[in-house]
């Protein structure tokens, strides 16, 4: 007998379809209004595809994160981190809550300082800040994480002639655990680099340490690892507290909480393997209020969660463009979502919901997105009722970074809209044209 | 040496001024000034303040009664006497010395006896030694002593000019009553004269409206009295009506209790009695050929106070706490600290949980906080739509409060835990074990509180532990009488698991959230408020940790300079005092919030300014959050309203000055930025500016813009590790 030909190992859940009456109904569900508001109106007024946010799941993200850890803590600080989202609108619902802004670049650091933020309340991290972005941070009083040596010697002359000293911290990075090490953002725990770090700023006498900050990973999926972190820069703040008199007023813990999305691979959905964020609450106030600190000296605990906050708070709708049977007789559905706007489908198996009334029949299904390319895949296998061409999908819990990594090609940049609390669709970003593509190309005479 | 000799001038003045309860250095200067009119008199009475003065400052008796001139008025009151009833011969000073002796003596000691019971010695001291010298006047004449003609005898101004035609204007230019309303007033420095009243007059009016008020009213009701009765068919004396009735209203009214209707109506309704008093004690006294003098004031005044001082509950008629010798202070300062000084009144509880909590019941609630078991409060954690649940609610674990840590209310030892009852299903309730798991600490003898229902083997502390405020005694759970997670917490006077419920103020909350925050001090939540703790901002709080021994320099642009210390006095209240104006300004630091209570002393003094820059700051750094605070009137600088003020104050206040600061971010530190606001009659208008900048290492610098006085002052430290 000849050997078979290698086929890659896969998990495919059966679904036997309902077992009785109570059983509950495999596979998607009409989805038809978001905060009220019917899906095709939407795609009625805006087109497709068309993104939208909803405020009202915003705000309570917020409100239930934020609780989760102020009924934990004394003193605990959110600062939205904008590359997750830096649309304005939604900034300004995170700093109306009482956010406070976390940039890692001079483009971020504007927006903040544009939608009104106080520089005290801007956190400037990340290892590309330019001279000029550092100077307006020291201008502005902002906190500036340094993360690496170069930037030290970027930022010491600048303090030159100060009457006050600017606000850093250093970003550490450490073992908790988990893979990847992030190890290539900030100053080492483990090897010394970050007291030796910690040393010099102290030393350099030009800047005010004020706090430390660590951001383990993204999407980690245990909360021991945070339990590591806050323990470990537990122990730093408190030997500057007492071996340098440096009294360290914050420690920020970063973010790298997990929304609910299914990872890609994963074989249960991630609303019942990810652990919520009170878990994490737990884990990371009950290290530090274990860690040794006074009742009355608990540093300020600050946290820069973005994609847990906002990311199933945003939607995208499409279009069914055509059908198709594929080579091995599996169904192929074109719509007009493509990669180039929905950056996570490389990451997550994204819930697909057809928004209008279906037939109980589905079948499995790939969705191809419009881009004339290969990759653009949505989603590689998902059971779908069988839909038609001008039937319009939801795709599910996209409100994360899809918003800031989207990439103009081959087609424009759909419109954002956002329903607010009251069910109102206000446009906060209109869709792309011609124009705002080319109004920034210049043509060489010769070539006219 | 210059402080010593102005402080011996201010007590020679003092000495004159407590002749009517003042401490008014231009009173003082007028009473000195007007008890010349008879030169032997006068010159009597100083000697003997001086003698007197210079005596007790040798001897070392207590500081400050040496310095308001409680010790030495007696004297001046012996000496004035002397020089009016007695002939000036050889020896008129000797027995005037022993005599002066004889009262200081009696003066220390009443002081110390009365005092004790809490009664001012008033004119006792004189009147008996005065009577002492009078029984044996037969000797003393023989020594030299001789007394006048008449008894109080009539004097008419006895100096030469225009003094003369001045006076001669008044007695026949003024109508009969005002002239005897002024010669009433002057009989207090034992004269009858018109022009010696009207200085008087003008000196009490500058020293306290109200005071004056009650003069004009004690002697329109004696005259008014004896118009009805004919008790004194020639009408009173007018050294009756001077320095008994009028006297006896205005210290009633204004000076032994705080000014207001009903103090004004007791001083009216004295006035009968004074007559009984004054008609049996000159009666008893005519037998014995002995002048009553004040006594009548003496005794009705220190009988009333005794008899008010006894009562259990003050009710509206206050007396005065602290004596500031001035009506109107005392009334101001009475109705400012009314409402600030809670933190003398009670413990300072702080809240059992972190983060926003909603009282679901609230004290005498309808679900089981009843009778002698009501005044109790209940807190849950709730979402948005106002559920204390996410998914299905089925399961404690789905309740927010589940689980969250339950924190020590304050500093104490832990008089009782329990801890093995298990935690309920939803919906059921262990009636058996009522409180459930539950954690009692005392925190000071007769003053427990509890909080129960927590969950089984989450307690983290034993019978005997020492706590402090918001350390961890375990998790909020759903044991005993609660068929759902909740917190039960309650203030109670003894131990037991079941006690009964004492209602007590938290020190210090938060309400509501974002712009719409507020600051809430010794209030009881009630039930629905969303409760929060202030997030104490440690180097604000850490600026303003005044401890005593605390010194700092302050240091104007205009290069005035003046030492800062921290002291406390005997009843355990801390000061700062400026050594260089010896001004104090008297603070609470609670740990939450800083304030001044009062101010004495030099208002151009450094430490004044920043006593009013510094009226009120909270701990908090967040920008929305306003302190504020009312000041007491008086330190309103516009004389002219503040004295129309004054005249009605017992009864109206139309003006009122409020404080009100807010803690912003800066470059290097805090700024504190402070507003005055005058309000008269419903109009309001900002009256100052001010800002205090502080840093990691402590209050850096204040500037200070108020009525046309800008004020930059550093803030010097010495190096402090």
């Amino acid at each position: 007998m000849n050997k078979l030909k290698y086929e890659r190992p896969y998990i495919k859940k059966l679904t036997a379809g309902a077992m009785n009456k109570f059983g509950s109904l495999s596979g998607s569900q009409p989805f038809k209004f978001i905060d009220n508001v019917p899906v095709k109106s939407l795609v009625e007024a805006y087109g497709s595809p068309l993104f939208v946010i909803s405020e009202k799941h915003i705000r309570r993200n917020y409100r239930a994160a934020y609780r989760a850890f102020s009924t934990r803590y004394p003193k605990v600080q959110f600062a939205w981190s904008y590359k997750t989202n830096y649309l304005n609108a939604v900034c300004n619902i995170f700093h109306q809550e009482g956010s406070w802004a976390e940039v890692v670049s001079g483009f971020e650091y504007q927006k903040a300082l544009g939608n009104g933020v106080p520089g005290n309340k801007i956190i400037f991290n990340g290892p590309g800040k330019s001279k000029k972005d550092l100077l307006l941070a020291v201008e502005n009083d902002s906190l500036i994480h340094i993360d690496h040596l170069e930037e030290l010697g970027l930022l010491l002359p600048l303090c030159e002639g100060l009457d006050y000293q600017p606000k850093v911290a250093i970003r550490v990075n450490m073992d908790t655990g988990v893979y990847p090490l992030w190890d290539r953002f900030g100053f080492n725990y483990e090897n010394g680099e970050a007291w030796r770090a910690i040393l010099k700023i102290v030393n350099s006498g030009k800047l005010k340490l004020t706090g430390l900050h660590c951001h383990i990973g993204t999407y980690i999926q245990t909360t021991a690892a945070y339990g590591v972190a806050a323990s470990k820069m537990a122990a730093l703040a408190i030997k500057c507290n007492t071996e340098l008199k440096q009294h360290i007023e914050y420690l920020d813990l970063g973010g790298g909480f997990p929304s609910t999305n299914t990872l890609k691979g994963a074989y249960l959905p991630g609303t019942d393997t990810m652990p919520t964020i009170d878990d994490f609450a737990e884990e990371i106030t009950g290290t530090l209020i274990r860690a040794g600190f006074e009742n009355d000296d608990l540093p300020l605990l600050i946290l820069e969660s973005g994609r847990l906050l906002i990311d199933d708070a945003g939607y995208l709708l499409g279009t069914v463009l055509a059908n198709k049977r594929l080579s091995d007789g599996k169904l192929a559905t074109i719509v007009d979502i493509g990669v180039n706007i929905l950056f996570t489908s490389f990451w997550y198996d994204h819930q697909v919901s057809p928004a209008d009334d279906y037939s109980p029949t589905v079948e499995n299904t790939v969705i191809y997105g419009p881009l004339c390319m290969n990759i653009d895949v949505i989603r590689e296998s998902v059971n779908l009722p069988l839909l038609k061409s001008g039937d319009h999908i939801v795709i599910h819990k996209v409100g994360a970074y899809n918003m800031t990594q989207w990439m103009q090609f081959i087609a424009l940049r759909p419109a954002i809209v956002l329903i607010d609390e009251q069910e109102q669709v206000h446009l906060i970003k209109a869709a792309e044209t011609l124009e705002h593509i080319e109004t920034n190309e210049y043509i060489p005479e010769h070539l006219k | 040496m210059k402080n010593k000799i102005s402080s011996f001038i201010g007590s020679i003045l003092n000495t004159y001024a407590i002749l009517f309860f003042s401490q008014n250095k231009v009173l003082g200067g007028i009473l000195l000034f007007v008890s010349f009119v008879n030169p032997l008199a006068g010159l009597s009475g100083l000697c003997c303040t001086l003698f007197t003065l210079t005596v007790i400052n040798i001897l070392g008796y207590q500081h400050e009664n040496i310095q308001s001139g409680v010790y030495s008025f007696n004297s001046l009151l012996l000496g004035l006497a002397f020089g009016t009833f007695f002939n000036l011969t050889g020896y008129y000073v000797l027995w005037l010395a022993f005599v002066c002796l004889l009262v200081i003596m009696l003066t220390i000691i009443l002081t110390d006896r009365l005092g004790k019971l809490g009664l001012p010695i008033l004119s006792i001291p004189f009147i008996l030694c005065y009577w002492l010298v009078l029984f044996g006047e037969g000797v003393y004449y023989h020594g030299g002593l001789q007394q006048k003609n008449t008894f109080l005898l009539i004097h008419n101004a006895t100096g030469t000019g225009c003094l003369v035609n001045i006076y001669q204007y008044f007695s026949v230019g003024l109508p009969c009553y005002l002239g005897l309303f002024f010669r009433a007033l002057s009989a207090v420095l034992f004269q009858n004269n018109i022009l010696t009243g009207i200085l008087i007059s003008i000196g009490v009016f500058i020293h306290s409206r109200i005071m004056f008020s009650l003069l004009v009213i004690g002697f329109i009701s004696a005259l008014l009295f004896n118009t009805i009765t004919h008790n004194y068919p020639d009408g009173i004396s007018y050294y009756n009506l001077g320095a008994n009735f009028m006297l006896s209203t205005a210290t009633i009214g204004s000076f032994f209790l705080i000014p207001s209707v009903r103090s004004y109506l007791l001083a009216i309704l004295s006035v009968p009695v004074m007559f009984i008093i004054t008609n049996a004690l000159t009666g008893i006294m005519a037998t014995y050929n002995l002048p009553v003098f004040a006594l009548p004031f003496c005794v009705i005044n220190i009988t009333l106070l005794y008899f008010l001082l006894l009562r259990r509950k003050p009710g509206k008629l206050q007396l005065i706490g602290l004596q500031h010798y001035s009506p109107e202070r005392n009334l101001y300062q009475f109705l400012n600290q009314k409402d600030r000084l809670d933190d003398l009144k009670y413990f300072r509880f702080s809240l059992p949980f972190m983060g926003s909590w909603t009282v679901s019941q609230g004290y005498n609630g309808d679900i089981t906080h009843k009778g002698e078991w009501g005044k109790a409060l209940d807190f849950v954690i709730e979402d948005d739509d106002k559920k204390t649940y996410s998914h299905q609610g089925n399961l404690p674990e789905h309740f927010y409060c589940f689980n969250k840590p339950v924190l020590a209310c304050g500093d104490g030892i832990i008089a009782n835990v329990v801890d093995h009852v298990e935690d309920n299903a939803i919906g059921e309730a262990n009636k058996k074990e009522n409180w459930g798991n539950t954690v009692v600490i005392k925190h000071l003898n007769g003053l427990y509180s509890k909080v129960s229902h927590l969950k089984k083997g989450s307690i983290k502390v034993k019978v005997g532990d020492i706590v402090k405020t918001g350390d961890l005694l375990g998790r909020c759970g759903s044991s005993g009488r609660s068929p759902e997670p909740h917190l039960h917490f309650q203030i109670q006077a003894t131990a037991y698991i079941d006690a009964k419920t004492l209602a007590y103020p938290f020190a210090f909350y938060m309400t509501g959230n974002g712009k719409k925050a507020s600051i809430n001090s010794y209030k009881i939540p009630e039930g629905g408020q969303v409760l929060t703790p202030p997030a104490i901002h440690k180097t604000i709080r850490k600026a303003f940790d005044f401890q005593p021994g605390y010194t700092a320099v302050l240091m104007s642009e205009d290069c005035k300079m003046e030492s800062i210390e921290v002291f406390t006095d005997e009843s355990g209240q801390s000061y700062l005092y400026s050594k260089e104006t010896s001004a104090a300004a008297y603070f609470i630091n609670n740990g939450t919030q800083f304030y001044f209570t009062s101010f004495y002393g030099d208002t151009n003094s450094l430490l004044y300014y920043f006593h009013l820059a510094a009226y009120k700051v909270i701990f908090v750094n967040d920008d929305s959050i306003l302190a504020s605070d009312a000041y007491p009137i008086h330190l309103h600088h516009n004389k002219i309203q503040l004295w129309l003020q004054d005249i009605i104050a017992p009864f109206y206040r139309f003006i009122s000055l409020s404080y009100q600061s807010s803690n912003l971010s800066k470059k290097a530190g805090i700024a504190i930025s402070v507003k005055q606001f005058k309000n008269i009659f419903g109009t309001t208008r900002q009256e100052m500016d001010a800002s205090i900048d502080i840093s990691e290492a402590g209050i850096q610098e204040f500037s200070i813009h108020i009525n046309k006085v800008d004020i930059k002052a550093k803030w010097v430290r010495g190096n402090i590790y």
